[in-house]
């Protein structure tokens, strides 16, 4: 699992964005507002991993409960292959 | 070929159609300072457009081509931006109202008019111009200034920018960054090339920490122009 090309992450005035550029744009045309955690997932989304090494990632990085973070994670991946931006 | 000073920066325009010319005509430049660019719109960027908004005809189209050309311009070289707005200024402060079309903006800052009389003056009712210079952001009227044709070739610093919804009771507040960051984002031209994007979004993380922010909610009625009024021009949100 990946982020596809084209989707790039940038902090604006303390907040964590998600724009299109180049080819990309003809596809997506929206922002997408993150949290900290999610622009955290969105890191190792961008290099590449599945969810058992996105959740490991979380556990690894927050102190959180396992069940709540499997949670978290499984919605972020939801989200993010609903809008397309995950190959 | 016609040569217009817009948002400070002067340009040559080759034009196919009168509307453009006409629509431009407040802004046609006959100082000294050399053209910084010259922009030709063709038969192939109307069609672009056209592909955006199929049920204006060519001659209209032709203006937003224009107007995409100078937006590009002036992002690229003199930190300007686009942000669909109604703006006006008071005592020689700009204030932006923002929202998608149809919400009121253009009812509200008329609310301020009719309010405050000849100490507001229409900066541009639809498309102006922002532009940072030497630490300052500043909104410039434009040609392209929506249905009630109001605007002044003129530009003034921007104290506050403002965002509106409808509702029954007069209500205003602060706005969170997050939400008018995703609302700025969603009325300006946003480029397609990654620089270009990281400049844009440069200028607006500036614009943020510059310019107050609040979100309106409004009727239609001299309270809501003397709410907003008397709470932006104070600067600090009640």
């Amino acid at each position: 699992m990946k982020i596809k090309d084209g989707f790039i992450l940038r902090e604006v005035a303390g907040n964590y964005i998600v724009v299109a550029v180049g080819d990309a744009v003809k596809n997506f045309n929206g922002v997408i507002n993150l949290n900290e955690t999610g622009a955290f997932l969105w890191k190792e989304l961008v290099k590449g991993c599945d969810e058992d090494a996105l959740l490991a990632a979380l556990l690894a990085e927050y102190d959180v409960e396992e069940e709540i973070a499997k949670t978290d994670v499984k919605a972020f991946i939801t989200k993010l292959t609903e809008a397309g931006l995950i190959k | 070929m016609p040569r217009y000073k817009i948002a400070d920066v002067v340009f040559d325009a080759k034009l196919i159609y009168q509307y453009t010319v006409k629509l431009c005509a407040g802004y046609e430049y006959a100082g000294d300072e050399q053209p910084a660019f010259s922009a030709e719109v063709t038969m192939d960027d109307i069609m672009k457009e056209k592909a955006l908004a199929p049920e204006f005809p060519e001659a209209y189209l032709e203006s937003l081509a224009l107007f995409r050309k100078l937006c590009d311009y002036t992002l690229k070289n003199a930190d300007g931006i686009i942000f669909h707005s109604s703006a006006i200024m008071v005592d020689g402060n700009a204030y932006l109202f923002t929202a998608p079309s149809g919400t009121g903006k253009s009812t509200h800052t008329r609310l301020w008019r009719e309010m405050l009389g000849a100490q507001a003056v229409m900066i541009n009712d639809d498309k102006p111009i922002i532009r940072y210079i030497d630490g300052e952001f500043y909104v410039y009227g434009t040609p392209w200034n929506g249905k009630h044709r109001l605007d002044t070739n003129t530009r003034a610093k921007i104290k506050a920018i403002c965002k509106i919804y409808q509702a029954k009771e007069n209500v205003i507040k602060k706005a969170d960054t997050s939400d008018m960051l995703i609302t700025i984002l969603n009325q300006t031209i946003r480029p397609s090339e990654i620089e270009l994007m990281d400049k844009l979004l440069t200028l607006i993380d500036k614009m943020l920490s510059k310019v107050d922010i609040y979100t309106l909610g409004c009727n239609i009625s001299k309270e809501a122009a003397e709410l907003s009024y008397n709470t932006m021009s104070k600067g600090e949100s009640k």
